[in-house]
């Protein structure tokens, strides 16, 4: 049976700064994302906590972003690869360490061009523009480190892309269940899944991608 | 026989297309292209107009036979 969904967003996702002159510069000052809340909080528990500001930007949908910025913390690492939360050394492969990031969605190419115009007017300029075929994204790191991406689709999600989606999460815990899981063996489960369960799918029938179909 | 499923999705199209210009037989199960053939299914990269971030993501499944080729060139299904 199917969980009812009642859930609406992000409330507000957080990330340490050592940096909160840079991070307002970055946030509000060149993306223009508005500052919507903060708190001003006196260190206290058991681990002598630091006295810390805790401020957040909106980034639209009353969304947010948050920093907690801590009195007298010193960096917590001087790996050179990384973000300020965490750093790598040489044996972590580049893709890996490049791979945590907050996209935000903007609605089409004239607004992903203007957080672009924003990006490349500061000291954060945009370092990759990319179309993915089905979607455009451009990408920078804030002054703490952390990967930002804006990002809008090229056409709507089309409700067979649900439906495969379902059917690729189904074969992935199927194969990574059994020992040494590979991409050719859950190509080889998905296309068990495919015949089983794609067969009766039409348009509009979203239960088609749960429950309501006999897994197999 | 082996069988290669494709998302028909605008973007998959010419997959599927190519597939069947080169001598595969293409059919359909529910929202997938099934393209079957009793030897070997090879899909020409270019002829596709794929770009790489759909090219290597078309393939939904495999049944009968394994991926030996999937770069800039080709994709390359063998039966098992």
């Amino acid at each position: 049976m199917t969980l009812e969904h009642k859930v609406r967003g992000v409330d507000h996702t957080a990330f340490p700064t050592f940096d909160p002159a840079g991070t307002v510069r970055f946030y509000r000052d060149v993306l223009g994302f508005p500052v919507v809340h903060s708190i001003c909080a006196a260190g206290w528990g058991p681990e002598n906590h630091p006295d810390f500001i805790h401020f957040f930007f909106d980034i639209g949908n009353d969304d947010r972003i948050a920093f907690f910025y801590y009195f007298g913390l010193e960096p917590v690492h001087d790996h050179e690869r990384g973000d300020v939360y965490a750093g790598f050394g040489p044996d972590v492969p580049e893709f890996f360490v490049r791979s945590r990031h907050l996209a935000i969605h903007v609605d089409d190419q004239d607004d992903l061009l203007e957080y672009r115009r924003r990006l490349d007017d500061s000291s954060w300029p945009v370092e990759m523009q990319i179309q993915h075929e089905t979607i455009e994204s451009i990408y920078t790191h804030d002054p703490n480190g952390y990967m930002v991406e804006f990002t809008r689709a090229m056409r709507p999600v089309t409700p067979q892309e649900d439906l495969d989606a379902n059917l690729t999460i189904d074969a992935l815990l199927d194969v990574v269940a059994e020992p040494e899981p590979s991409f050719g063996k859950l190509l080889a489960r998905k296309a068990e899944l495919i015949v089983a369960r794609a067969a009766d799918w039409e348009a509009g029938a979203s239960a088609a991608t749960g429950d309501a179909v006999a897994q197999v | 026989m082996t069988a290669l499923y494709v998302l028909d999705v605008p973007e998959n199209t010419t997959v599927a297309k190519v597939a069947a210009e080169a001598g595969a037989a293409v059919g359909k199960v529910g929202p997938y292209f099934e393209i079957t053939a009793d030897e070997s299914i090879v899909v020409d990269r270019r002829a596709t107009g794929c770009r790489h971030a759909v090219w290597y993501s078309c393939v939904a499944g495999v049944a009968g036979g394994r991926i030996v080729q999937h770069d800039k060139d080709a994709l390359r299904v063998d039966p098992a």
